[in-house]
């Protein structure tokens, strides 16, 4: 099934402007995140930590839906959906 | 009630604004939290609108790296308190502007005292450690913050009503990492100037505020995009379990 993936913010500039990834039917949205973070080193240091965990301050959206930290490892994906992924900036 | 200079200084706005919404910029004292990238252009069109009271907190000194987004700090202040440098810029825009510059670092332990009574608060803040405390400040106090952050070519912006939107503490339970950040001007310049525009559609009443959205600027292709945003029920700041439980999250 095909997905795609909105990148903000720096995670843009690792994986660019909109990424279509094939995934297995019934994936789920960790997958898609391992999938994203096995594209390159980079965006691997971006989405998870030395413990190979999600970073905390990262928000997902799925279809322009928030995900909270706790619903993400349960959401299943559909063909067509859309995640949007945006790693707040914090400066002034 | 306005004076004849400030009915003719004001003209301009007043046709679109009333005299009323032009005395509630005069009555409002607003608390602008950093006075760098972000609080440079929010505080220079708060001032020009004819914002009555402004109070300027800010514990660094103006260093030459500042001087490429802070507009209101120039080469002849390096070394100087920013909150000086920018209530002397202020001052000299907007003589009827009253400024109160406070330089200080915003704690969990000051941070109630130093927003006082104010009707509204911008963060313009370079760290989430104080932006916390200021967030925390802002709900027990019940004053509405317009939050505004920035780095390379990315910025968003949102405006917390305590008690009605998601929280600083419920958007962003987590702080992002890092310190310093790379930065072009006119980034931090887009979203100081949309924290000023949204303060002064809070103060007179009108337009659509951005309420449970933060708004993310992608300066590459200058795209704008909104995510919806609603209270997180166990937030560690607002959420109703912690409700008068005190500061015990976010202090730097």
């Amino acid at each position: 099934m095909k997905i795609t993936v909105r990148a903000f913010a720096r995670f843009r500039e690792v994986v660019g402007d909109v990424t279509a990834l094939d995934l297995p039917e019934g994936s789920g949205l960790p997958a898609l995140l391992a999938a994203l973070a096995s594209r390159s080193d980079e965006s691997r240091d971006l989405l998870v930590d030395e413990q190979g965990t999600i970073r905390e301050h990262i928000i997902f959206m799925v279809n322009r839906k928030r995900v909270s930290r706790s619903a993400l490892d349960s959401i299943i994906l559909a063909e067509g959906d859309e995640v949007a992924i945006y790693p707040p900036v914090a400066g002034g | 009630m306005l004076t004849e200079r400030e009915i003719h200084r004001y003209s301009r706005q007043i046709a679109f604004i009333g005299e009323e919404g032009q005395e509630r910029l005069k009555a409002a004292h607003v608390v602008l939290a950093g006075a760098g990238g972000l609080g440079c252009p929010a505080a220079t069109y708060l001032a020009v609108a004819g914002v009555g009271r402004l109070t300027i907190i800010d514990s660094d000194k103006v260093e030459m790296t500042n001087l490429n987004r802070q507009i209101l700090h120039w080469e002849q202040d390096i070394g100087r308190n920013k909150t000086v440098s920018a209530r002397e810029k202020l001052g000299a825009m907007n003589p009827d502007l009253f400024i109160e510059d406070v330089c200080e670092v915003i704690t969990g332990q000051n941070a109630s005292a130093l927003i006082g009574r104010a009707a509204l608060i911008i963060d313009a803040l370079d760290n989430f450690p104080a932006r916390y405390a200021l967030n925390l400040a802002a709900l027990e106090h019940g004053i509405p913050c317009i939050h505004g952050a920035v780095s390379g070519y990315d910025g968003h912006i949102t405006t917390v009503i305590p008690g009605e939107t998601a929280c600083l503490q419920c958007i962003f339970p987590d702080p992002p990492g890092g310190s310093e950040f790379p930065i072009i001007g006119t980034t931090a310049g887009i979203i100081g100037l949309m924290q000023a525009h949204e303060a002064i559609k809070f103060l007179t009443g009108g337009g659509t505020l951005l309420k449970n959205r933060l708004l993310i600027w992608d300066g590459r292709d200058s795209s704008v995009t909104f995510l919806d945003l609603e209270r997180d029920p166990v937030c560690r700041a607002c959420g109703e379990c912690t409700q008068g439980a005190g500061s015990e999250r976010g202090e730097p």
